[in-house]
């Protein structure tokens, strides 16, 4: 260990659960209170040694480091990146700069503001980085957020930054401080280290380690590590710790080969997907007409014997079905969205997997049939059985004789349901056909939704909603109308912007009108929640990962049922004021200038609130909560 | 498989072999339609290899198969009769090798893919014979392919080696590279032309 020489410094914690059973999250925080303080490292046995070393590794990480936004000089550290095709060597690394080193040897090459960037998610590059590094590099060191698995045993698993292999030293050291903890019968949940937090959560032979300086709560952390073991799950299924009964020294790594991409889209996602600390899923806007076209075709394959019918685009849903008393639980869709993204090959090919879903059964794979109809419209199909897919490919052939056969598709849309014999005598010249046969009933009705889906544009509809985006602060209305004569569409709210006395306070103010900036409305009956699209001044991807990291603290002070549970929360500091509202129904978080008023930022909230209402058909998939239409 | 085993046995008499072929509908004397299944470890190029016979693309940046993609090429042979592949292109990953009976059971072809720079990729194919001699449909057409060819300079299989394993276990082999595309529609022909034909009766 090249730490252990260092001697444990006196200012860190150890924050003890006496409690061995785990707790729920509120429980923890006020058990924490008591707080052992090593008073020195010579009296203990020789983890506490390397505890103790670990910890001066920490302290000795900390100069130096500030959390991007706030300095200035915060710079883009572009290193190595992946294989990538992303050419341009000046792009910003969204992620890697704030989470990564400040000021390394190579910056030169990488120092270019993300001011403009649309999307924190644009420049953000696939893939591990940095492989080369190990616990002896400096720059490994410094990085702000380092996410490790390993097993019960010290073996590495997965690391963030480095190489898994070469990381073998590190992961026994922070086993050994778990192992340590346990062994005094009890369980570690957080060593802080000066601008540290060292987080630690155990799952069975599954040791998840958060090592970070980015001040973010310990629930915040303790989450995504919950995520992380969630999306291993979701790859493995949870009978992977039959492994480790067989073999405690069972090495995890080569059956995760490949998946390196999918955990840092998922960290990375940690700092602009709200998803992730909100356990809610967003949609993408589409009038309601256009969802429930959507929607209908999913219920068509959902009704032959689909277990959920997803489509979506990007991480947005378009629209979702599951069968009868099934429902998906929004940080399986996370996870579940995640991995098909990050995952190249899905984009090549029509491409079935098998994939578990941790809320909805970790110890189960499902199957999932994965295709995608453009860049970033995808349609996922979960069945339980690995035969079904058959039928699910055979679904898809039927598409690609309607793209390729615009004839076809035509004589369907207008004839309605005399296009099935069509259908079956022009699929005939192909190959013969038994109409009474139960695969050819499948495939008729998959094609005669399909054709609603043409039909009803929804394609190209998800596509044109891609482009115009969802709310903007700045379309905000600015007196709340009779409701009757509020526009119903979402575009239509952007035309009114257009009229004079609108555009007339929209450039006195930055932002939208009072100063407001930002908002994300959390539906709680719906699981959903809407966040208004960036405008300026939150333009840059840090400026966006420093908002979101703020609503993170709100949230999880909000939560905190420890001193809460709260209704309202106004909070003013040099970046934001920044207000929470929780009602029964939903949760609202904006954020406002920091000048901003106090009585007028609670009067926009509710401005916002009764929009958010006003057009809630088209930002929110109605009645998906009990599946039935 | 649910029920499409039963549309070709009420459509056109077909032979054995060919029964088991998924949804195989539309097999005739003229028009074949069989299953192909890639087995092999990770990387040895078994994507390239689909990618560079159905669509004459390379991409060098090795994307990671995930479960199996699924994907289909016609080809026309010299006697006028039309095969299409429906090729299923396995992930090579460990954690994926206990769903692969899911892609072979009723192919009428595996092609079996190593990597000549690899002898642990040459074990690794190996153990998929003998799993398809095992647990594949008896009359199952195997292929025995040895991927980056082009990379004869960093070669540790000896083509020999190849050969020899091949003949002993009745497969078919030949060398590929992807990259060049050599020799990549000769290995579908070659399979093509040992596919069992249906018989002509009815």
């Amino acid at each position: 260990m090249s730490t252990s020489s260092s001697s444990p410094s006196s200012d860190e914690e150890l924050i003890f659960n006496p409690n061995p059973i785990p707790k729920p999250i509120d429980d923890e925080l006020t058990l924490a209170s008591l707080t052992l303080t090593e008073s020195n490292g010579n009296g203990s046995v020789g983890e506490s040694d390397r505890y103790g070393g670990a910890g001066v590794v920490l302290e000795a990480e900390r100069e130096g480091e500030r959390e991007g936004p706030s300095s200035p000089s915060s710079s883009g550290y572009a290193g190595e990146r992946g294989s990538s095709s992303e050419g341009t060597s000046n792009s910003r690394i969204g992620d890697e700069d704030d989470d990564g080193i400040q000021e390394v040897i190579n910056d030169h090459d990488g120092f270019v503001d993300g001011v403009g960037d649309s999307s924190p998610s644009a420049s953000w590059v696939p893939g591990k980085r940095h492989v080369d590094e190990d616990d002896a590099s400096i720059s490994w060191r410094k990085r702000k957020k380092h996410f490790f698995i390993l097993s019960h045993s010290g073996k590495p698993i997965y690391s963030r930054y480095g190489d898994e292999h070469k990381l073998a030293g590190f992961s026994a050291t922070l086993q050994a401080i778990i192992s340590f903890v346990e062994n005094g019968k009890d369980r570690i949940k957080l060593v802080r280290a000066g601008k540290h937090q060292v987080v630690f959560l155990i799952k069975g032979p599954i040791y998840l380690v958060c090592i970070s300086c980015t001040e973010e709560p310990y629930e915040s952390l303790r989450g995504q590590l919950e995520l992380l073991y969630g999306q291993m799950i979701l790859i493995l299924t949870k009978s992977i710790n039959r492994c480790f009964e067989k073999n405690p020294k069972f090495d995890m790594t080569p059956l995760l080969g490949g998946t390196d991409v999918v955990f840092s889209s998922l960290i990375h996602s940690f700092n602009w997907n709200p998803a992730t600390f909100l356990h809610a899923y967003t949609c993408l806007p589409l009038a309601y007409a256009t969802r429930q076209a959507a929607g209908a075709v999913l219920q068509d394959v959902a009704d032959s014997g689909v277990l959920f019918a997803l489509l979506m685009c990007k991480c947005k849903v378009v629209s979702l079905v599951g069968a009868q008393k099934a429902s998906l639980h929004p940080d399986d869709m996370l996870l579940l969205s995640n991995f098909v993204m990050s995952s190249e090959s899905f984009r090549t090919s029509e491409s079935f997997s098998p994939i578990c879903l941790p809320r909805y059964n970790p110890t189960a794979f499902l199957y999932a049939y994965v295709h995608y109809f453009d860049a970033d419209t995808y349609l996922m199909l979960l069945t339980t059985s690995s035969d079904a897919f058959y039928h699910l490919k055979d679904c898809r052939v039927c598409f690609i004789l309607i793209q390729r056969n615009n004839n076809l598709a035509f004589d369907v849309t207008n004839k309605g349901s005399s296009c099935v014999a069509t259908v079956v005598r022009y699929h005939s010249c192909f190959q013969p056909l038994d109409p009474a046969n139960t695969t050819v009933q499948l495939w008729i009705q998959w094609l005669v939704a399909t054709v609603v889906l043409l039909r009803s544009n929804v394609l190209s509809e998800v596509q044109r909603s891609m482009l115009e985006g969802g709310m903007r602060v700045e379309d905000l209305p600015v007196d709340p109308l009779p409701r009757s004569s509020m526009p119903h569409r979402l575009s239509q709210q952007r035309i009114l912007t257009q009229s004079p006395e609108i555009f007339s306070e929209s450039i006195v103010g930055i932002g939208g009108p009072t100063g407001l900036w930002h908002f994300i409305y959390r539906s709680i009956y719906l699981d959903q929640y809407v966040s208004s699209d960036f405008s300026p001044p939150i333009s840059s991807p840090q400026q966006q990962k420093r908002l979101y990291r703020a609503y993170q603290k709100l949230y999880c002070s909000m939560h905190d049922k420890g001193i809460g549970p709260h209704k309202t929360q106004f909070r003013r500091d040099e970046n934001y004021v920044l207000l929470c509202w929780v009602t029964q129904d939903f949760e609202l978080y904006a954020a406002f200038d920091p000048l901003a008023d106090k009585a007028v930022a609670i009067k926009t909230c509710n401005r916002v609130c009764q929009w958010v209402k006003d057009v809630e058909n088209e930002i929110f998939l109605q009645g998906a909560s009990p599946f039935s239409w | 498989m649910g029920c499409s085993g039963s549309v070709p046995a009420r459509s056109s008499g077909q032979s054995g072999g060919l029964n088991n072929l998924e949804n195989a509908g539309s097999s005739d004397a003229k028009n074949l339609r069989v299953k192909l299944v890639l087995l092999g470890d990770s990387g040895v190029g078994k994507s390239c290899i689909v990618l560079r016979f159905v669509r004459g693309q390379f991409d060098p940046t090795s994307k990671v198969t995930v479960g199996a993609s699924f994907l289909s090429q016609t080809i026309a042979l010299q006697d006028s009769t039309t095969v299409k592949f429906e090729i299923w292109d396995t992930a090579g990953q460990e954690r994926y090798a206990a769903l692969a009976p899911l892609y072979y059971r009723g192919a009428a072809v595996a092609v079996v893919v190593y990597d000549i720079t690899s002898p642990d990729s040459f074990n690794k194919a190996q153990y998929w014979v003998k799993e398809l001699q095992k647990h594949g449909s008896p009359d199952i057409v195997m292929a025995l392919v040895g991927n980056k060819a082009d990379l004869h300079e960093k070669r540790e299989v000896p083509a020999q080696d190849g050969i020899e394993y091949a003949e002993k276990n009745g497969m078919f082999f030949i060398e590929t590279s992807a990259k060049t595309a050599d020799n990549i529609n000769q290995l579908f022909e070659e399979i093509a032309k040992r596919l069992p034909r249906p018989s002509p009766s009815s």
